[in-house]
């Protein structure tokens, strides 16, 4: 609507916003705007953009309001949506100033989540109160009535928030400001207006005549009911106030901060954490997830990612072995596997940051009767891909494949593995025998690898019905045929979501790569000081990029020398680097278990890792330099990080190589090489 | 007559707090006093036994003061008005 000026007002010391609106208006329209423009500066509420003043100077009319830094929640809101706590917490906000306005006899008349700006603290400020639709009220102007000042965008513009009255042609009131909130509520939990449709005709026609379609079964009935309800096609069967709008709303947020429901599909009972300082975290924050062996414990930062907050441990006291962060379709899910060598292993999640957990009535992984197993540990939960966005994974011990195809509520063993032939022949590790890693083919969905100590590499390239070792050039030590068929205690199997077809093996004694799928492997221990080693993590931007922290040998589990030092190649394994400032390098003899490293998606990436002893390192230059993050945790088993509201792995790599990297000429690194051969 | 389960602290969050719960029904073993248990505190069920119906590793069930480990596990005969413990082991690291 216009053009907006950040400005300073000489007189009161200020900046503030400086709006000129279209100049073709006739003479009544304009008359109508400064009227509506008078009645909204007399708006005085901490939801609401405040107007300072309003006049025409040179012909061009102009408003001067309340500067804000923020971002608009249409900005905000990607294709998946916010997390529901969020658009409870704006969505009072909204009702809030909603509250303010018409109890001033103001309506706004084109509320949408672009005139929405949420400020960087969290407060929501509603922009151009009763400015930008003219009415019927505007007398000589009645032809356009549906027009806005803004530019007409057919269907996902303003049409998108209009209701059925104010589309008949009707006055509109409060109460279609209250379907608009309805319509911005739905938008921010899903990603789209209810009312999505290809043309302006379908979306007016669905406005008028469709229901629109239900909430994600993650959302609270509570949420579900209220924008139900905002959303009635007739406005009698709306609330009638935005206060009653904003008490349900406060309402179901006070209570989704204590309990969920007891109907809830997860779970009649809820582990709620008392006496913790929860985190409060936001869109853009950076989460890193700390599972440890006495609990978990979670950390926030801004992108800055220079001071942590810390809140934890949760499940004190049990062994937490896999997380993992669930943002598909707009969720904010924390899946934690919770281990107590007492009451057994299970699986939960949490919706709110960590404040309420489930607590399922029974373990949700249990292995079928005729099986005869005994669910040990879960090792590895992996959200499925986005296109299946209620489709789960988990590695668990003894070593098998679970699958839960509707959101975690239900899960089943993938059989077509577990009755593989090999399976009486896999030997369990010093950890037991875990499929630990589980690898989605991005581009082709039949297409999974999984990793099993010790058992080797399996892939399936039918969906899980049929699997094949993947274990050509992998050596193994604890049996007397060196390159068998399977059988190798894989560590861990890496990819980057751009190059499917690669993967990086970090193998009990054995650093490898593999260009074809796993078809076959090669050596990859250049330059490093063993080739022993747990933790692998590839570089969210730089498919070429892996990292790894060695360890001595299998009998002294320790960093080489009492040195800490994270290894990266930058060439898909044809050479290592040390990566060693701000890591101790004497008498520290650390070790990084399997999944206690980790990279964000941010650029440059922020790489972390914790020790058995309890430290935690993070780097935000990509490996660069390093520094303490925590010390003093219980032993560190899994980390995990994400970026809040932010998508993986979306960037492009920055350099994607065609060819197969080779070496030149044999490369020998500075340090001896540890190897058992 | 009735059996008493001695229930634990951590699974009292299963039991509305209380530390005793009386099942009634008269049973017979050990098995059909649990399944009782189960009846009344859902949730406890998957805490003390595995999915195949065996009592956790480190979980210990004493009927009045017999572990039934040494005495016919869960077919343990239960005598009349008799306390069941459930005592998690001293175990762990």
């Amino acid at each position: 609507m216009g053009l907006v000026y950040r400005a300073h007002d000489d007189v009161l010391q200020r900046d503030v916003a400086l709006k000129f609106l279209a100049t073709t208006l006739g003479q009544p329209a304009r008359q109508f705007l400064l009227r509506e423009a008078r009645a909204a500066s007399s708006l005085s509420h901490p939801n609401v953009c405040t107007i300072h003043a309003v006049g025409e100077a040179d012909g061009e009319f102009y408003i001067v309001m309340e500067l804000i830094e923020g971002r608009s929640l249409s900005a905000l809101i990607d294709s998946g949506g916010l997390a529901y706590e969020t658009v409870m917490r704006y969505g009072a906000q909204i009702a809030g100033a909603l509250t303010h306005a018409h109890g001033r006899s103001i309506v706004h008349r084109d509320l949408k989540s672009s005139n929405v700006i949420v400020t960087p603290e969290g407060l929501v400020k509603v922009l151009d109160f009763g400015l930008a639709r003219r009415l019927a009220a505007a007398p000589d102007e009645k032809t356009l009535t549906m027009d806005t000042l803004e530019s007409t965008v057919p269907t996902g513009g303003t049409l998108s928030y209009m209701s059925p009255e104010v589309l008949r042609g009707e006055p509109g009131d409060a109460r279609s400001d209250l379907w608009a909130l309805g319509v911005v509520l739905y938008e921010a939990l899903v990603g789209q207006p209810p009312f999505h449709r290809g043309t302006t005709f379908e979306v007016s026609s669905a406005i008028l005549h469709e229901q629109p379609s239900p909430l994600p079964t993650r959302i609270p009935p509570g949420l579900v009911a209220i924008i139900q309800r905002c959303l009635a096609k007739e406005p009698a069967l709306r609330y009638q106030r935005a206060s009653e709008v904003q008490a349900a709303l406060e309402a179901i947020q006070s209570a989704s901060a204590v309990a969920t429901p007891p109907n809830d599909q997860r779970g009649s009972l809820t582990t709620v954490h008392r006496g913790i300082k929860h985190l409060q975290v936001r869109n853009g924050d950076v989460l890193l997830l700390v599972g440890t062996m006495k609990g978990l414990f979670l950390l926030r930062s801004s992108r800055q990612r220079a001071r942590w907050d810390v809140a934890g441990p949760y499940f004190h006291g049990q062994a937490i072995y896999a997380l993992a962060y669930d943002s598909r379709e707009g969720r904010h899910r924390l899946w934690a596997s919770t281990f107590s060598m007492l009451w057994g292993t299970f699986l939960r999640s949490s919706d709110d940051h960590g404040r309420t957990w489930t607590n399922p009535q029974e373990a949700p992984i249990r292995f079928p009767a005729d099986s005869g197993a005994t669910l040990k540990n879960i090792w590895q939960i992996c959200p499925g891909r986005s296109e299946e966005p209620n489709v789960i994974y988990c590695g668990v011990e003894p070593a098998a494949l679970y699958e839960s195809r509707n959101d975690g509520e239900t899960w089943s063993l993938v059989r077509g593995l577990f009755e593989h032939p090999h399976r009486p022949r896999w030997m369990p590790g010093m950890g037991g025998l875990a499929l630990h890693t589980i690898l989605l083919d991005p581009q082709n969905p039949k297409t999974m690898y999984v990793a099993i100590a010790a058992g080797g590499v399996y892939i399936t390239e039918d969906g899980g019905s049929t699997w094949q070792p993947r274990n050509r050039g992998v050596r193994v030590v604890h049996l007397p045929e060196k390159y068998p068929e399977f059988g190798q205690c894989v560590h861990k199997i890496v990819m980057h979501p751009s190059r499917p077809e690669r993967l990086f093996l970090q193998n009990h004694w054995g650093l490898y790569r593999s260009d074809n799928h796993g078809e076959s492997w090669q050596d990859i221990a250049h330059g490093v000081p063993s080739d022993f080693g747990f933790a692998m993590v590839c570089h969210p931007h730089d498919a070429d990029c892996v990292y790894i922290l060695p360890i001595e040998s299998d009998e002294f589990r320790c960093t080489p020398e009492g040195r800490l030092r994270v290894y990266r190649t930058r060439n898909a394994g044809v050479s290592w680097e040390a990566l060693t400032r701000g890591l101790p390098q004497r008498g520290a003899y650390e070790t990084v278990l399997r999944d206690a490293m980790t990279t964000d998606s941010l650029d440059p990436a922020g790489i972390y890792f914790g020790t058995r002893s309890g430290q935690l390192y993070g780097s935000t230059d990509e490996g660069k330099s390093w520094k303490e993050i925590l010390n003093g945790l219980p032993p560190v088993v899994c980390l995990k990080s994400e970026v809040v509201g932010e998508r993986r792995f979306t960037s492009a790599p920055r350099e994607t190589r065609k060819t197969v990297p080779r070496r030149k000429s044999p490369v020998r690194g500075k340090s001896k090489i540890r190897r058992k051969r | 007559m009735p059996v008493t389960f001695l229930i634990p602290m951590p699974l009292r969050v299963f039991s509305n707090g209380n530390s005793q719960i009386i099942v009634e029904g008269a049973p017979m073993i050990l098995a059909d006093a649990l399944e009782a248990l189960w009846k009344r505190c859902p949730h406890m069920r998957d805490r003390v036994v595995t999915e195949q119906a065996e009592i956790r590793e480190h979980i210990n069930v004493f009927v009045g003061k017999e572990d039934v480990r040494y005495t016919g596990g869960l077919q343990t005969p239960l005598p009349n008005s008799v306390e069941i413990s459930i005592i998690p082991a001293i175990s762990g690291g």
